[in-house]
């Protein structure tokens, strides 16, 4: 074989390997995921509703709305900030699908940063698409990145200077939800997008947000509660009902530090009259001391890297063979707001948010999360919206 | 076989092929793609223990391999575009120019044109957080001025790598200090005096060391030594494109919110077109892209293979493996290790080393009481110095090319290196133990 024999047939094997691998990302890049909302939807609306800077945008997400038409307070809930953390959307999406509003209004986006969905993290090896059982078949998502991707936030600045605090962050920052709030109109995606989602705050006048994340066993702010100052009674009482109630592992309350901007914890407290709400739940996928990489670890939770790693007292929370199953990270998601919307509803009844049809803490470790996720292809259609 | 001993021959079968690779004379980013596919190839044929796992089916392990090699694919737009920019200078003969009037000027002053010299080096890297891009930016004109010195070649190229690794270290941008801050949740705040400190003093301890003596300047040699300049270049001509770079960076960060983000790739090819416009002279534009693509080959190739390489080595576990092997060591095997650890962990895995090693043991060093700032900022000056070793030895082999450099690589280059690198890694190191009591000092 001659050297440019050779040649050609590595470029022949590399151009296939591109074409494969192309496919596949586009198949991720196009999957359209399903959300059948409950039968009690007021409205679904865009965020572009609330303000032009996301409009024609990745990031222009649905924005479910379910009024109860009874006079009350306003709850937002926020998933899908990180895609890498899958049970933040899964959590948010058990309410649009199942919500009945009793009194007040909810308000859900299951992806806030849809661009993120789009792609997986290079470097982690990712899956891109993670699944749940349900009584009528397979339910589909796309796994994710923590940021934006490049290719609809690019170039990023040599350093993220973070509006309007001024604070240095890592430049990557200036893709990722979570570290952009309060946004401005005029920025980069991720900075119009969390902009966009607190002129949502600020119009419909919500009185609680929440939004959801998962977070490494290695990392200090693990199964809490982080609250803007505005919060303190709520949280405090919703994580102590919690972990003498509900869950096996206890569940804590911090305050949301002053010096770290960005955040949604601090941001929509700070720029709006809402309290601020963040959950965390382990998810060993986000360790960097993980084992194998793959859907099973994603959605079982189980890893034996960090399991060794707990063994070496290296942990903020504990982890067995057991794992931390997806199922059961959702349902301390749903269940810790519940709760914290039940405390909120005690101390300010002219603002109570009551909602029914959620399933329980011990109905979903009981039953999984499959049976409260509706058959797309069975339902009507003016109920199926896609994210 | 469980998944430790999975992840343990994964990583012996990588190891085993890279070894192979270089032993049939392969290069280095080939040796280390063999690595990559052996590596694949042995987590999709192995046992992976007794707990339940998801199939990895052919055409996922395609695109995780493909996947793999854009993780540095900004990091590679750089290097294309700062070193067109600078070739495209020197061609036009800017290079040259400034060489011969900083030669003329200081000749008879070694330590004010020695102080000169590290500030313009600890310049770009400071602003980027990249030593390859003082390299490529900097790097020749000051190998040039350090030639007319009478520094000799070793010595020479072991200052500007050097000086190169401290500039990537040197605030306002310190990149393994930001991702890992990130990865940690820590605001990227209160790391400028240690970081300042210890890389300021690193960088004139390795140029008095290595160029503080000498013999003194033969004017008229040194000058019959350097290229010609070509007519009509004059200080105005020769300042502007960076002070057009100066600016655009600059701008970025005096009005964050008013100015567009243009990015470094932009920002070069800009000041590369003010050559074009400023230089008396035409350069040959198309000859001098195709020579800095054919000359940057190598270094592009191995971020690109590195990223696949990482790729691999997450999803068998082997990144996980290693990862546990390092914060599970006893706190003073630590103290004792992370000098060898952390620049060898950067010869191989680039800025990924910063989540990787970095976020694990913030949680751990504040867990065991010692002040995260002060000690992330020693790990992140640390850090660059392991960019002159294997596998990547990115900014050593970019100072390699850049200045033409004919010795031997490890017996010339980087045993030149050792001293003013154990000087530094010493002092990291006491700034790691004493991280606590230093916090109040330097404000942590």
């Amino acid at each position: 074989m001659t050297i440019r024999t050779a040649k050609a047939v590595i470029l022949l094997i590399a151009g296939g390997c591109a074409a494969v691998a192309g496919l596949l990302f586009k198949e991720h890049r196009e999957y359209r995921e399903a959300v059948v909302v409950s039968p009690y939807i007021t409205e679904v609306k865009k965020l572009s509703d609330y303000s032009d800077s996301v409009k024609d945008s990745v990031n222009d997400a649905n924005v479910y709305i379910f009024d109860s038409g009874v006079p009350g307070g306003t709850a937002v809930l926020i998933g899908g900030t990180h895609p890498e953390e899958p049970v933040a959307n899964m959590s948010a999406q058990i309410f649009t699908e199942n919500v009945k509003p009793l009194q007040g209004k909810v308000i859900v986006i299951n992806r806030i940063n849809r661009s993120a969905s789009l792609g997986t993290r290079m470097g982690e090896a990712y899956p891109r698409f993670y699944h749940v059982k349900t009584p009528w078949g397979t339910k589909k998502w796309r796994y994710g990145d923590r940021v934006a991707s490049p290719l609809d936030s690019w170039p990023d600045p040599e350093v993220y200077i973070h509006y309007p605090s001024g604070q240095n962050l890592a430049y990557m920052d200036i893709r990722n939800a979570n570290r952009t709030w309060p946004g401005r109109p005029d920025g980069l995606l991720a900075e119009r997008t969390c902009f966009a989602a607190m002129e949502l705050i600020r119009k419909e006048k919500a009185d609680v947000v929440m939004d959801f994340h998962e977070a490494e066993l290695e990392y200090a702010v693990e199964n809490t509660i982080v609250v803007h100052e505005k919060g303190q009674p709520v949280a405090a009482m919703a994580s102590m009902m919690l972990t003498s109630q509900s869950f096996d592992v206890p569940i804590g309350m911090e305050f949301s530090p002053k010096a770290l901007h960005g955040l949604s914890h601090r941001e929509i407290g700070d720029h709006s009259h809402a309290v601020s709400y963040l959950a965390e739940v382990a998810e060993p996928m986000l360790d960097r001391i993980r084992g194998i990489t793959d859907e099973e670890l994603l959605m079982s939770g189980k890893d034996r890297f960090v399991m060794k790693a707990g063994e070496h007292k290296l942990l903020y929370a504990p982890i067995d063979e057991n794992g931390w199953p997806a199922h059961k990270r959702t349902a301390r998601h749903v269940t810790t707001m519940m709760t914290i919307l039940q405390v909120h509803n005690m101390l300010t009844p002219d603002k109570a948010i009551i909602l029914d049809g959620i399933p329980s803490y011990g109905d979903l470790m009981d039953n999984g999360m499959g049976q409260y996720f509706a058959d797309p292809d069975a339902s009507p259609a003016e109920r199926v919206f896609f994210d | 076989m469980t998944m430790f001993h999975h992840s343990l021959l994964v990583l012996m079968v990588i190891v085993l092929a890279f070894s192979a690779g270089k032993k049939f004379s392969l290069t280095t980013e080939l040796s280390m793609l063999a690595g990559a596919l052996a590596g694949l190839a042995a987590h999709m044929i192995l046992p992976k223990g007794a707990d339940p796992r998801s199939p990895l089916l052919l055409a996922e392990a395609v695109r995780h391999l493909v996947e793999g090699t854009f993780t540095y694919f900004d990091v590679c737009l750089i290097f294309l575009t700062a070193t067109f920019f600078m070739a495209l200078y020197k061609e036009a003969g800017g290079v040259a120019f400034i060489v011969r009037k900083i030669v003329r000027t200081f000749h008879s002053r070694r330590f004010v044109c020695l102080l000169l010299l590290v500030l313009v080096m600890l310049a770009p890297g400071a602003i980027t957080g990249s030593g390859a891009t003082a390299v490529l930016t900097v790097g020749s004109l000051v190998g040039s001025v350090l030639l007319a010195m009478g520094v000799e070649e070793d010595r020479r190229t072991a200052l500007i790598f050097l000086l190169a690794a401290m500039s990537a270290a040197c605030p306002p941008i310190n990149l393994w200090a930001m991702m890992a801050a990130a990865g940690a949740n820590m605001p990227y705040v209160g790391f400028a005096a240690p970081l300042a400190v210890l890389s300021i003093s690193g960088a004139l301890f390795s140029a008095f060391w290595l160029a503080g003596k000498g013999k003194p300047v033969d004017l008229e040699k040194a000058l019959s030594d350097l290229p010609e300049v070509p007519e009509g270049w004059n200080w105005y001509r020769a300042g502007f494109p960076f002070l057009l770079l100066a600016a655009l960076v600059g701008a970025g960060r005096i009005i964050p919110h008013g100015f567009p983000v243009l990015g470094l790739p932009l920002i070069f090819m800009i000041c590369a077109l003010s050559v074009l416009l400023i230089s008396p002279v035409r350069p040959p534009v198309f000859r001098v892209a195709t020579d800095t693509v054919h000359n940057l080959q190598g270094l592009v190739g191995i971020m690109v293979v590195v990223g696949a390489l990482i790729q691999i080595m997450t999803l068998s576990g082997v990144r996980g493996l290693l990862s546990l092997a390092v914060v599970t060591l006893p706190l003073t095997v630590l103290f004792f290790s992370l000098w060898l650890i952390l620049p060898i962990s950067e010869g191989m895995l680039q800025y990924a080393v910063a989540p990787l090693f970095g976020v694990p043991l913030i949680m751990l060093f504040n867990m065991k009481g010692l002040d995260p700032v002060i000690s992330l900022a020693a790990w992140s000056v640390m850090w660059p110095l392991g960019d002159c070793l294997p596998p990547t030895a990115v900014v050593g082999r970019a100072t390699v090319m850049e200045l033409g450099y004919t010795g031997d690589y490890f017996r010339g280059f980087v045993r030149t290196s050792l001293v003013p690198m154990a000087a530094i890694l010493l002092l990291c190191s006491l700034f790691m133990v004493y991280s606590s009591e230093l916090s109040g000092v330097i404000g942590g």
